[in-house]
């Protein structure tokens, strides 16, 4: 199977954020990591690849420091890697990533001689974590899944093949699963914690620099997808302790919230 | 158990100043050698640099003003380093402290004074030399930690590479699913860069039975960045401090460094040779923070990083042999730091190239006995010359600050000879004395405020320390039971005190009181592993990738 793993390099969980004064994003003195639900997805890409022989292509987008995510990848076991460079002051949403992650794809398709014209660029599955653990959107995934016109499932906890697709496990809420086949291609959004992560070896470290790390600079795709979201701020949230108890019956406290909610101008149009 | 093997020219442990320069250094000879030899090429991937922090960089932690001469002599294109954001120093001063006053020393003593340094952070130096050296082909294997060095089994003294640590052990020492074993690195030279009090060095010197002339000497540093609002403290500014709050017989100081960005390093040295068990020296640096002249100054600041680490002080005396058949130690590791300046980048770099020299004769002429020339070279040339005339400086303190400043004097006027050749010294912990013989009332303990002053627990969020926690405990102690019926009531338990991350808690009342572990706010300053004084807790390197992020530090 041909796996490509789309990685995000996001702040350590450790490090401590800081806003830019100006709201516009957060400070660049930190120190950046794998993000956690994209390791998983990794982890899983390298054990599908191990049980079914095939390639894994490691993906990230993002500025010249995200290189290190994916040597990491290299080293853990991904054959190769794409790093499609954004400018340092870019900011792309979850729409502009997926239309430049999807554009990427399909050239490496035609490059790498496969299957023209095939939607996924050739590849059997593309995965990605469920979400970013900076952003938060979850959306990246899906909207790729969307630009290439493939099937996609979100929150996966296991895949297994079946006939010539996969049966997957997608967690929903209230400890419920939901169990599905579906056809291949296809994107799948992997959820944190399904497996124990590897450990990269020595011996994987030292092969990964000779293994190829395409550089891929963002105008060179060709992609002009705007961004569709805009952040207007980012700040620390307020501490307000402000906890009002409502007590009464149910219709009494549905009246009552909805005067503290227009009070409060937290209601479209008050 | 098999441990995979990989062959190496050289394993250099360690990724600091010494490691990161020895293996620079030797690429650009296997570049020189690859010239005027091409029939017979050395390959620079086969120069591994392991260090245990996730990134190399991660532990570094320095005040830093740093000497520049051995980073010219390393890296000649000066100008191309600038993106590190050296800053000149541009005007410095000491002040000596009470309670209430700072009286600025009239003149800088020269040993303080700065002109021509520059304010670095060692962390970036770290992290620009690594990636330096990766691009010019050397392997650098981070998250990794060499755990014992390996020995010839027909020649025990002769040193054939370092074993890595396992990775994926649980709590018990069993193999989780994730299990990967060490690895054997094997070569014909091992630099050991491990920094302070290195684990492997520590074995090497037991394994030998080696010892310098001195017991080492350690102090504790502990610093904050502080972000202050613009125009309080110019970049560049380096302040340095005697007195308050250390009481006179305690030796150390504190300092304030001006960085770019409206930001200051600030932090304490506390030596690590007290007699009163209690001593805290996180309390004491919170205490620094509280004079009104360093309050008005972080005033409407805030905090932004915190670490902590040890210092080896003892000087020439305590620096132990250099080199032997296989290994040679560089940087903090052999001691090589110049206590008077409290600088020791500068002696690092110039012993990590020394190193590099050594290596590659004993490499590229396959003559390992090269390796004792490093040894020569480290005692005769500048770092020698530069150790050997404050040898008695440290330890002229003996008697406290006033006595000190006299020896200092008058060591001085004397080449560094002072009174004595050599003045004697005893190991910290031996210097502890029990309870019993202490003041009855025990200090206040300090109360910290959550702005300008943290406990131990708050300040350690800003070291960005993780560690897998389902691992074997990394503290090792030997003896339990002395921790709880014999130090708790001769000593009273002084590694709740001396350790700055709040590794050891004492929990329960009365009888049932006993000591609790958690290796896991570890920041691998290694205090513990000379501190405690029954010698009973043994500092071993956590899984790889574990420990402090220290980010601009
Ligand atoms: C608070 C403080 C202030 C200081 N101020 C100054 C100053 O202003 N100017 C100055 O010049 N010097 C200063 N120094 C001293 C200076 O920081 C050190 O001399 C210098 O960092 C030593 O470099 P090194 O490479 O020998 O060791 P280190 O910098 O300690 O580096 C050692 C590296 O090896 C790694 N390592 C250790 N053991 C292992 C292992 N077993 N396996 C894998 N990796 C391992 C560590 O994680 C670390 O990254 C200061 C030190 C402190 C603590």
């Amino acid at each position: 199977m041909k796996i490509v793993v789309c990685l995000k390099q996001v702040p350590a969980k450790d490090a401590p954020l800081r806003p830019l004064p100006d709201g516009s994003g957060i400070r660049e003195d930190v120190g950046y990591e794998m993000n956690e639900p994209d390791a998983y997805a990794l982890e899983e890409a390298l054990r599908r690849k191990e049980a079914g022989g095939g390639e894994v292509v490691a993906l990230t987008l993002g500025p010249e420091r995200a290189s290190q995510i994916l040597r990491e990848a290299l080293a853990k076991g991904a054959d190769r890697a794409l790093h499609l460079v954004s400018p340092p002051e870019a900011r792309l949403d979850a729409a502009a990533t997926a239309a430049a992650i999807a554009a990427a794809l399909q050239r490496d398709a035609s490059s790498s001689g496969a299957a023209a014209g095939s939607a996924a660029g050739g590849f059997d599955l593309v995965l990605t974590g469920l979400q970013s653990d900076d952003m938060g959107f979850a959306q990246t995934g899906v909207l790729l899944a969307e630009r290439l016109g493939l099937p996609h499932a979100t929150i996966i906890m296991q895949i297994e093949p079946a006939g010539s697709g996969l049966r997957v496990k997608r967690e929903l809420e209230g400890g419920f699963f939901q169990s599905l086949e579906m056809p291949l291609p296809a994107v799948l959004t992997i959820q944190s914690g399904i497996h124990k992560l590897r450990y990269a070896t020595l011996l994987g470290i030292k092969q990964a620099k000779n293994k190829p790390l395409a550089k891929i600079p963002l105008e060179e795709l060709g992609v002009d997808t705007p961004n569709c979201q805009r952040m207007l701020r980012l700040f620390v949230p307020q501490k307000t302790k402000k906890t009002i108890m409502l007590d009464g019956p149910a219709p009494e406290i549905a009246a009552r919230l909805l005067e503290h909610l227009r009070a409060a101008h937290l209601l479209p149009g008050s | 158990m098999q441990h995979p093997e990989m062959q190496a020219d050289i394993v250099i442990v360690g990724a600091g100043p010494a490691g990161l320069a020895c293996a620079l250094r030797l690429a650009e000879l296997y570049d020189r050698h690859n010239r005027e030899h091409p029939d017979r090429p050395l390959q620079k991937e086969n120069i591994l640099v392991l260090e245990k922090g996730r990134e190399p960089g991660a532990h570094l932690l320095s005040g830093a003003v740093m000497d520049p001469a051995a980073w010219r002599r390393l890296v000649p294109d000066f100008e191309q380093s600038q993106e590190l954001a050296f800053t000149p120093v541009a005007d410095d001063a000491v002040f000596a402290l009470t309670a209430r006053r700072a009286w600025p020393l009239p003149l800088t003593p020269p040993p303080l004074r700065n002109h021509d340094n520059f304010v670095i952070s060692v962390n970036r130096l770290g992290q620009w030399l690594a990636a330096r050296a990766e691009a010019a082909g050397v392997t650098i294997f981070p998250a990794t930690a060499a755990v014992e060095p390996l020995w010839h089994r027909d020649q025990p003294q002769k040193m054939r590479g370092v074993r890595t640590g396992d990775k994926g052990l649980d709590r018990d020492g069993k193999q989780k699913s994730n299990f990967e074993p060490g690895y054997d690195l094997l070569a014909p030279v091992t630099v050991l860069a491990e920094g302070s009090r290195g684990s492997l060095t520590r074995q090497l010197l037991e394994t030998l039975k080696l010892a310098s002339v001195n017991p080492p000497l350690y102090s504790l540093g502990v610093k904050e960045i502080w972000e202050l609002p613009a125009g309080r403290f110019p970049a560049g500014r380096v302040w340095h401090t005697l007195g308050w709050p250390l009481p006179p017989s305690q030796y150390g100081g504190g300092w304030i460094y001006g960085l770019p960005g409206n930001r200051v390093s600030i932090g304490l040295v506390t030596a690590l040779e007290y007699a009163d068990p209690r001593t805290d020296p996180h309390a004491y640096f919170q205490r620094f923070k509280t004079h009104p002249r360093v309050r008005a100054l972080l005033q409407g600041g805030e905090l932004r990083r915190y670490g902590a680490k040890t210092i080896p002080i003892g000087g020439w005396d305590s620096m132990p042999p250099l080199a032997g058949q296989g290994w040679m130690i560089a940087g903090d590791g052999a001691g090589l730091l110049n206590s008077q300046r409290l600088k020791g980048i500068h002696l690092a770099l110039e012993s990590g190239r020394l190193a590099a020299e050594a290596a590659y004769q004993a490499i590229a002429l396959s003559e390992p006995r090269r390796l004792l020339e490093y040894a020569e070279a480290v005692r005769s040339g500048v770092i020698g010359r530069e150790l050997y005339a404050v040898r008695n400086f440290h330890q002229g303190f003996e008697r406290g600050l006033l006595a000190g400043l006299a020896h200092a004097g008058l060591q001085m006027l004397t080449r560094g000879r002072g009174l004595r050749r050599r003045y004697p010294a005893v190991a910290g912990h031996l210097r502890m004395r029990p309870l019993a013989e202490m003041p009855a009332a025990p200090p206040a303990p300090f109360q910290p405020d959550g702005k300008l002053t943290f406990d131990k627990l708050a300040d350690l969020y800003y070291s960005g320390t993780r560690h897998e926690e389902n691992q074997p405990p990394h503290l090792q102690v030997r003896d339990p039971g002395i921790c709880t019926f014999r130090c708790s009531h001769e000593y009273g338990n002084p590694c709740q005190f001396f350790c700055p991350a709040a590794v050891y808690e004492l929990i329960g009342e009365g009888g049932e009181r006993r000591l609790q572990l958690h290796p896991s706010n570890c920041v691998h300053c290694k205090t513990c592993d000379f501190m405690d004084p029954y010698g009973i807790i043994t500092w071993v390197p956590p899984e790889g990738g574990g420990g402090p992020n220290y980010e601009g530090m």
